[in-house]
Order: C-alpha cells, then sequence, then structure tokens
C-alpha cells in the first residue's frame, strides 16, 4: 500500500470504531453516573460562587492558567503501529502524505478540553471582569489559534529531539501562554505581541531544526502505544479488555502478607493469586481506590443511611470487579497444568477477597473513628460493608 | 512397561482434524523424538497429552489412567516445557520454582536442595529475585526448564527446547534429561534440530499430515524409507520431498 493518506483512513476508521466500542460500556457504567453527579453538583455550586464571588477574585491569572495548561499538552494522535518502522522507512520522504491528517485529528479532539474551559470561564469573566462580548470572541478565536501553535511546536520538537526532554518544551510553551494571556486580558498589548513574537520564532526553530533529522520512527510509535494503552487501562475498568497487559510493581512493603500463606500443595492458587493481586497494578490500585473512597465516604457524609449506601455500593463494586478480573483470562497459564483441584482458583480468589474486604472495614471503621459520630446507624456502616462483600462473593459467579 | 499410551486419537481446533488415528506409545525410560514439518501437528500432539485439547475420538493413557479418570494422578504424572516460555510477570524466579514445588506437593527440603543444583546448573544463582521481565528469551526458558525438573514426574514433554538456548543451556538440558531417563523417567520431545534427535533419542516419530510417516530406531526408520546409512536429516528431507510430490500430483 504506498498510498500513505489511504493508510491513514483505514487506521482512523478503526481507531474510531474501537473508541465506539469502549465509549459504550464507559458510558454506562458506573463511574459514569458518578461523574453526572460530580459535574452536576459542582457546576451548581460554581453558580452559586458567582453569586457572592469577591471582585478582587484573581479571576485572569486563574484563566490563564487553565488555559496554558490544556493549550500546552499537545500529544500528536498518530496512530503508528510497531510494523511502520520497517514499512513504512522507505515512505520517508512522503511522510507528510501520512502526517497531514494526523495532525489535523489531534488539533480537532484536543483543541475542545481548551474550548470547554474557556466556555466554562465566561461567566467568571463577563461577571468579575467585565469583559465585553467582542473581547470574548476574540479570545475564543485566539485559543483556536494558539492550539495549533502549540500543537505544531509539539510535534516538530519531538520530531527534531526524538522526545527527549519533551518536558522542558511544554514548560517553555506554558509560561509563554501563561504570561501572554495574562498580559492580553490585563490590557498590555505591547507586552503581549512581543510574546506573540517569541512564540512565532519558537516555532520556527523546530520546524528548522525538524528537517535536519531522520523521522524518529521509535519515539512515535512508543508515544502512541503508551496513549492507547492509556485508554484501553481506562476502559478496563468497566470492561473487559483483551489488549491490556498488566503493568507489576514488587511493592516490597506489602511482602509481610505473603507469609500468611505456608508451604503446602492446598495453598499454591492462594500464593500465586495474592501475588498477582498486590503486585499487579490495575488489580491493586482498584483495591485501593475503592477502599479510600469507602472511607473518606465514611469520613464525610453526615447522614448514616447515605454512608451505608455509598459504602455498600462501593464494597459490591470492589468484590465483583476484582472477582471477575482474578478469574477471567483466556490465556494458557501453566497452574492450569497443576495437580490440583480444578476449584483451587475460585477458592483461593474468595479466600484474597475475604481477607481484603476485611481491611477495608477496618478502613472503614478508621473513618468512622475519625468523624465520631458513634450512633448505632453508622456503626452499621462496616456491617454493611461485611455483608455485601460476602453476599456478592457468593451470588456472582 | 508403558508410560504413556497415544490409542486411535483424531483431533484439532475446529471440525476439522490435524490429527487422524494417531497411535503411538513410549515406554519408562524412553526418549521418544517427535518430528515433522511446520504444521504436521507435533504441538497439536503435544497439547492432547496435557490435556489442554480434547480428542473427538480416541484415547491417551497416562500410567494408565486418562486425564478424566484421575486427574489429579494424570496431572501430577509429568511436566510440560511449552515452546514459548509462559511465565508469570509477577512472580520472580524463585517464587515461580517455589509455587511448582507446592503445586506438584514437593516436600520444602527437597525442594530447596533441588533448587540449588538446578540454579547451579543453569547459572541462575544471582538472579533468583528477578521478574521474568528482566530475562532475555533464553533465560525465561530456563525458568521453565527449571520448573519442570524440579518435579521428578514419570513423563517430561518438551516442545522445542532448544530454540533461544545458548549452547551452555543445551547441554544442561541435555544432561538433565540424561540423568532424568537414568532414574526410570519418560521423555517426549519435539525438535527442529534433528542432529540432536538423531544422537539423543531412542526412537523417533515422524509425523506428516497429522498421521505418522514411520517411528522407531534410527534403523526402522531407513529401513521404512528403504536408505540405508541415511542421516536424519537425509529422511527428512526424502519426507519434504513427499510432500512436495503429493502437492504437485
Amino acid at each position: 500500500m504506498n498510498n500513505l493518506r489511504e493508510v491513514w483512513s483505514k487506521r482512523f476508521v478503526y481507531y474510531i470504531n474501537e473508541l465506539q466500542k469502549y465509549m459504550k460500556y464507559i458510558v454506562s457504567g458506573h463511574i459514569a453516573i458518578v461523574f453526572v453527579f460530580v459535574i452536576g453538583a459542582a457546576g451548581y455550586s460554581y453558580s452559586e460562587w458567582l453569586k457572592t464571588a469577591p471582585l478582587d477574585f484573581p479571576v485572569f491569572l486563574l484563566v490563564a492558567f487553565l488555559l496554558s495548561l490544556t493549550i500546552t499538552i499537545s500529544t500528536p494522535v498518530t496512530l503508528m503501529k510497531n510494523a511502520d518502522s520497517v514499512y513504512f522507512l522507505p515512505l520517508e520522504t512522503k511522510l507528510d502524505e501520512y502526517f497531514k491528517p494526523a495532525l489535523k485529528w489531534t488539533y480537532f479532539s484536543t483543541v475542545f478540553v481548551s474550548a470547554l474551559v474557556f466556555v466554562v470561564s465566561i461567566p467568571m469573566l463577563t461577571k468579575l471582569s467585565g469583559l465585553i462580548k467582542n473581547e470574548i470572541l476574540f479570545l475564543f478565536l485566539l485559543i483556536l489559534v494558539l492550539k495549533y501553535w502549540s500543537m505544531q511546536v509539539e510535534y516538530s520538537y519531538r520530531f527534531a529531539e526524538s522526545g527527549k526532554f519533551v518536558w522542558v518544551d511544554r514548560f517553555v510553551r506554558f509560561v509563554l501562554l501563561f504570561i501572554g494571556l495574562f498580559f492580553l486580558l490585563t490590557g498590555s498589548y505591547v507586552l503581549a505581541i512581543a510574546i506573540a513574537f517569541i512564540c512565532v520564532m519558537y516555532l520556527v526553530v523546530w520546524k528548522k531544526k525538524m528537517k535536519e533529522v531522520a523521522f524518529p520512527f521509535d519515539h512515535f510509535i512508543n508515544v502512541e502505544q503508551s496513549r492507547m494503552m492509556r485508554f484501553y487501562r481506562f476502559a478496563n475498568y468497566f470492561t473487559d479488555v483483551p489488549h491490556i497487559r498488566g503493568m507489576t510493581k514488587r511493592r516490597k512493603l506489602l511482602n509481610f502478607v505473603y507469609k500468611f500463606v505456608p508451604y503446602k500443595q492446598q495453598n499454591a492458587q492462594l500464593y500465586l493469586v495474592l501475588r498477582t493481586f498486590i503486585r499487579t497494578d490495575d488489580y491493586f490500585y482498584l483495591w485501593v481506590r475503592l477502599t479510600a473512597l469507602a472511607m473518606l465516604g465514611a469520613i464525610f457524609i453526615p447522614m448514616p443511611i447515605v454512608a451505608i449506601i455509598f459504602t455498600g455500593a462501593l464494597a459490591f463494586a470492589t468484590v465483583i470487579q476484582l472477582k471477575h478480573a482474578l478469574l477471567s483470562g483466556f490465556e494458557f497459564r501453566m497452574d492450569l497444568l497443576f495437580p490440583i483441584d480444578s476449584n483451587a482458583r475460585l477458592l483461593a480468589v474468595e479466600k484474597l477477597l475475604r481477607m481484603f474486604q476485611f481491611v477495608q472495614v477496618v478502613f472503614v471503621l478508621i473513618g468512622i473513628i475519625i468523624q465520631g459520630q458513634f450512633t448505632l446507624l453508622m456503626l452499621l456502616v462496616p456491617v454493611i460493608v461485611l455483608v455485601v462483600s460476602e453476599l456478592t462473593l457468593r451470588i456472582s459467579k | 512397561m508403558t508410560v504413556l499410551e497415544v490409542n486411535n486419537v483424531t483431533g484439532g481446533y475446529t471440525r476439522k482434524p490435524v490429527l487422524h488415528d494417531l497411535s503411538f506409545s513410549i515406554g519408562k525410560g524412553e526418549l521418544v523424538g517427535i518430528i515433522g514439518l511446520n504444521g504436521a501437528g507435533k504441538s497439536t500432539t503435544i497439547k492432547h497429552v496435557i490435556g489442554t485439547m480434547n480428542a473427538t475420538k480416541g484415547e491417551i493413557l497416562l500410567n494408565g489412567k486418562t486425564l478424566k479418570e484421575d486427574p489429579a494422578l494424570y496431572r501430577s504424572s509429568f511436566s510440560y516445557i511449552p515452546e514459548t516460555p509462559v511465565l508469570y510477570d509477577e512472580l520472580t524466579l524463585l517464587e515461580h520454582m517455589q509455587l511448582t514445588a507446592m503445586a506438584y506437593n514437593l516436600e520444602e527440603s527437597i525442594f530447596k536442595v533441588r533448587l540449588e543444583s538446578l540454579l547451579k546448573e543453569f547459572r541462575m544463582e544471582k538472579r533468583l529475585n528477578w521478574f521474568p521481565t528482566h530475562f532475555s528469551k533464553g533465560m525465561r526458558q530456563k525458568i521453565m526448564i527449571m520448573c519442570a525438573f524440579l518435579v521428578s514426574p514419570s513423563l517430561y514433554i518438551i516442545d522445542e527446547p532448544f530454540v533461544g538456548l545458548d549452547p551452555l543451556g543445551i547441554q544442561s538440558l541435555l544432561n538433565q534429561m540424561q540423568a532424568r531417563k537414568e532414574e526410570g523417567a519418560s521423555v517426549l520431545m519435539s525438535t527442529h534440530i534433528l542432529a540432536t534427535a538423531e544422537k539423543y533419542c531412542d526412537r523417533i516419530l515422524l509425523l506428516h499430515n497429522g498421521k505418522i510417516r514411520a517411528q522407531g530406531t534410527m534403523e526402522d526408520l531407513r529401513a521404512a524409507f528403504q536408505m540405508p546409512n541415511a542421516t536424519l536429516d537425509d529422511l527428512y528431507i526424502e519426507m519434504t520431498k513427499e510432500q512436495q510430490n503429493e502437492q504437485f500430483a
């Protein structure tokens, strides 16, 4: 396939399908419902706050900061694959055909974040700082231009330097954007134009440097792979993603836990499952996150009934997701050949989850002690966590 | 005494079988090589023996029992080294060994003695607490081999063991196989390294299109192909020619 534009189009269609496939699960998942509540609550408090906000609130600083941050981060979406370093090599001079649509997509898929931040800031800018309609419109158009500039610089920089110290480039762009936007908002137009000039020169320098080097395939392929991995990992909280390979860490601090599993044949699966759970980031952090949330709920939710529902729901989510994750998997593993009971894995997973749900209860109890409200209903919270965990374990497949 | 008996096995991945009415057996203390072209059915045969694939027809007996009759006995009667290492990213080398020892009910004191000698044999003493992500292909293969030889079953099933191993590793593996053989264990080994197979195997199964084209000692094979003085390489090439002739016919 010599036409690189066609290669891009094919990959793009596949990519969009892939996004859609997983978005379905994400949108219908329980975290999405939490998001809706959080966004609703945040929106309401924001509008309430605007009514009483002090006039000396540093609106320009805040807006310049948020906009600069979202404009700065412009990781290119290239959809490149491992094999490209071999198959694209003879087409190196024609790579533009591929990257023009890629950068176009990068632009449109990321510019909306900055635009959204700006739109949310509009009430603050008009109410507290008295910006008029034309100024708002001008700023909006400027943000579209700045995002394009930022994206072009990041791409050229990564190209020229194979992505080394990309954080330095990002810091430079952030500072330029922040200072420039702040000058503009506060009416120091001459200084803002001076910054704009530096911005243009900064881009020109990297565009020039980029022409002196060969295309850094490895870097762009790595960037793309870790980007897709982040998406798959996120989607994995909602459904099973076959592409995902969990990252593992030793977590030496928890080595003492392994002592609870003595050396004997009946413990072989528990020996394995315990290490899989503690050392696989996905599983372990899922438990840590939900346990932390349950504890925070116990501390900050004043109404016991709400606290019971909240922690109960989290206990359910913890057990059902971890049980599913630890028992699924289609790949061949050596323990499938072990001369042990075929039920051993299930029993080990249940034992492990009982252990860790007990620890979750302990954290919830600590939360209640911190809150200091020792009513009968509040003390029911840990009991509910235990009961829900056990029931989920027994009833779920 | 027969350790492994494969009787009229037909099976494969889909409805279309890869193995056709396959029969062979392995006696106590025998090292049997299974040789064939890519796609001949070597790995499929092995998968049927270890029980990850089920035969649509026929039966496989290990120490006189099928997997269904006595799963624990069947599974503890063999250990398996797969073609590509299958390791747990979250377990260190030591933990892989310990897990295997636990699963096969090895006494802890025996485990420690065997572990030490295997680590020495495969020169892995210094890597006990490493995770597999830090190992090369050859080292990963060594972990699989050490796990397999940690336990002493009656049958070792080894799929393409030499790929990725350095020459010293190959020698250590052959030493281990020889030692276990002398203790009365049997080995079923699939390989493409024909010179090694010819030198070490007591009997060879030549697999072709899911059927056994010829089997026996080198002498038996030479007779079957009517090629006296032929090496295993010659016989193998002869079999390839037969396949080509079939294709053009």
